[in-house]
């Protein structure tokens, strides 16, 4: 005669036991499944990877040819697609006529909102706010205020803008 | 567990011959078969509670993150609403004429509250002023809205607005306003609450 079997306490400990791991195991698989959960994560990532990528498009330390190549990286590395190719077709070219003018502009992101955003196909669209600080070479510089629209899409690094639009006044009409 | 099992036994009050050879038998099955099945039973439950548990644990972790009590874009019907109230209001508080500063007054008090109503009501003496004096129209429209934050309680919005100035006899102007605005649900409806020039 076997111990456990003698006893149904045994059993109802451990068909418990079986039960409750069980359900937990259900419940994490329903948490890991929900796809309102993962579209979630992917909503409030791409919002954040957004407004970083924004502050860096908007920005350039015009004072010197090094700091305007490693400012034009770093907006390479903050885009994909059609304004990736654009900034790398024209980055000679970037690189001369920034260095000529010399200014320096800090972006900052004031706020941001995600208006679209498609987990299956790895795209969304954000607006944001920017206040631009312009430090000229030489003359009194300010601070701008701007409107941007910009296309995002999700890439092996995280979300990276593929379009980026200053939304003018009356253009939205 | 092996005394848990005889206490038990034990309890049972009537009948002391069937009690007594079923505790025999069992104590001469533990003492021929060792506690062995026992404690693999004990560690068997014990390793199903604890992966039931962390299990449990780690998917509410999943759950309970800053990312799912916010609803925006999952939640596409209340989001819809959401910009949809708040769009409506900022252009109706926002357009105004020589003849309907009144009417814009009262729907402000319809569609604004808390602070954005005072910050509405202190500016709007001059408004009114301007308004009546140098016969301006102005006419609010939302180009884009996007919202941040979607709780139960509370939601936050960034909007783009294009306004136009229209002076009688002069050239219309148009120029930009974006706002980031908190609403309130109130009676089925968003209303906003504060308003911030960005």
């Amino acid at each position: 005669m076997n111990a456990p079997t003698k006893s149904p306490g045994t059993w109802a400990v451990l068909l418990a036991a079986v039960l409750i791991c069980a359900f937990g195991g259900w419940s994490y698989a329903q948490a890991r499944g929900d796809e309102t959960l993962a579209y979630a994560r992917s909503r409030d990532a791409a919002l954040a990877d957004g407004t970083r990528h924004l502050a860096r498009l908007t920005s350039m330390d015009g004072t010197g040819a090094a700091r305007v190549k490693s400012g034009l990286t770093a907006w390479l590395d903050a885009s994909t697609g059609p304004l990736h190719d654009r900034l790398e077709g024209t980055r000679a070219k970037d690189t001369e006529a920034l260095t000529e003018s010399g200014a320096t502009a800090r972006g900052k992101v004031t706020d941001a909102a995600l208006t679209a955003l498609d987990e299956r196909a790895g795209t969304a669209s954000l607006i944001a706010t920017v206040d631009v600080e312009v430090t000229p070479r030489t003359g009194k510089g300010g601070t701008e205020r701007k409107r941007f629209e910009a296309s995002l899409a999700r890439t092996g690094d995280g979300w990276k803008v593929t379009a980026l639009d200053a939304l003018p006044v009356g253009g939205g009409a | 567990m092996r005394r848990t099992g005889a206490t038990t036994l034990a309890d049972v009050p009537d009948d002391p011959e069937t009690r007594e050879p079923d505790a025999d038998t069992e104590e001469a099955g533990a003492a021929r078969r060792g506690p062995r099945p026992r404690i693999l039973a004990a560690v068997l439950a014990v390793a199903l509670l604890a992966g039931g548990i962390t299990l449990f644990v780690q998917g509410q972790r999943l759950r309970d993150t800053p990312a799912t009590s916010n609803h925006a874009l999952t939640d596409t019907a209340a989001t819809a609403q959401v910009t949809g109230d708040v769009s409506s209001a900022l252009s109706k508080v926002f357009s105004y004429g020589p003849g309907t500063t009144a009417a814009t007054k009262e729907t402000a008090k319809q569609v604004l509250a808390g602070k954005a109503l005072q910050q509405y009501a202190a500016l709007y003496g001059q408004v009114e002023k301007q308004a009546a004096d140098q016969k301006l129209t102005l006419t609010t429209q939302v180009v884009r809205a996007g919202v941040t934050r979607l709780g139960t309680g509370s939601a936050h919005l960034l909007v783009f607005l294009d306004q136009v100035y229209e002076r009688e006899g002069k050239a219309a102007t148009t120029a930009a306003a974006q706002l980031s605005v908190t609403a309130r649900p109130s009676g089925g409806r968003w209303v906003v609450v504060e308003i911030t020039s960005r």
